[in-house]
């Protein structure tokens, strides 16, 4: 049993799934307790979708993930377009009013749901890290 | 998603089975729409482990529906994670649920 896992997927809403196939088969291998292995689901979940639906010109979008005895890692990384999740930068006017605000109720689950989040640009790449407490039943 | 149907009365019951995502999302809706009746359906998610906001989402248009339709529509047996997603996004004050299938029926 490893603790660390890592999947490098085409953005394609199947790939998501199979992301969050892997995500479960991962939580229960660790045993970590239900709320913790939800919220880590979910959250990969909406930022995963994200970066499907919206990141144009992404090839790939990867995901690593590793714990220590109190938090869950989670580290999501595209080569989308620059875009921070957490960012207060201009509204997406090109967005129907209907993604407009699926995409705030998924940011606003990291925001709620995570301990931590940060994002960072790097040599083309976006790179979001959370932290989830380990332990949330 | 699975999705199997019952009947509680004159009530149908539609019971989920999964994980109500954004991949399962748009065809639980197609689904579900199709057993959205008068006097009404019950959504029984014991066995959701969790929605993320496209299920949120569905969930929504199924309230309006049922609403535009004069159908009853509620939940039930919401699990915490997913009663917490609930309670984060304010659908747990727009979206009617009980812990069970007896309650949701008698309401």
């Amino acid at each position: 049993m490893t603790d660390t896992l890592h999947l490098r997927l085409a953005p394609e809403a199947a790939q998501v799934t199979t992301l969050l196939d892997a995500l479960e088969a991962y939580a229960e291998a660790q045993e970590l307790p239900m709320k913790a292995a939800s919220r880590l689901v979910l959250l990969a979940d909406e930022l995963a979708a994200n970066v499907v639906m919206h990141a144009r010109g992404a090839t790939f979008f990867a995901v690593d993930v590793s714990r220590g005895p109190d938090a869950v890692t989670f580290t999501l990384t595209d080569d989308g377009p620059e875009y921070d999740p957490l960012g207060r930068g201009e509204a997406n006017t090109d967005a129907s009013l209907e993604e407009r605000a699926l995409g705030g109720l998924g940011v606003h689950f990291v925001e709620k749901l995570a301990s931590s989040a940060h994002w960072r640009r790097e040599a083309g790449h976006n790179i979001f890290t959370i932290t989830l407490d380990a332990a949330a039943e | 998603m699975q999705i199997t149907s019952s009947k509680s009365g004159a009530l149908n019951v539609a019971t989920l089975e999964g994980r109500l995502d954004t991949a399962t999302a748009a065809e639980a809706e197609v689904t579900l729409i199709g057993m959205l009746a008068a006097p009404g359906m019950v959504l029984d998610m014991t066995q959701v482990r969790y929605v993320s906001s496209a299920g949120l989402r569905i969930l929504l248009k199924l309230a309006k529906e049922a609403k535009a339709k004069g159908a009853a529509y509620s939940l039930v047996g919401l699990q915490p994670a997913v009663r917490e997603v609930f309670e984060i996004s304010g659908f747990d004050k727009i979206i009617p649920s009980y812990a069970t299938l007896a309650e949701a029926v008698a309401a």
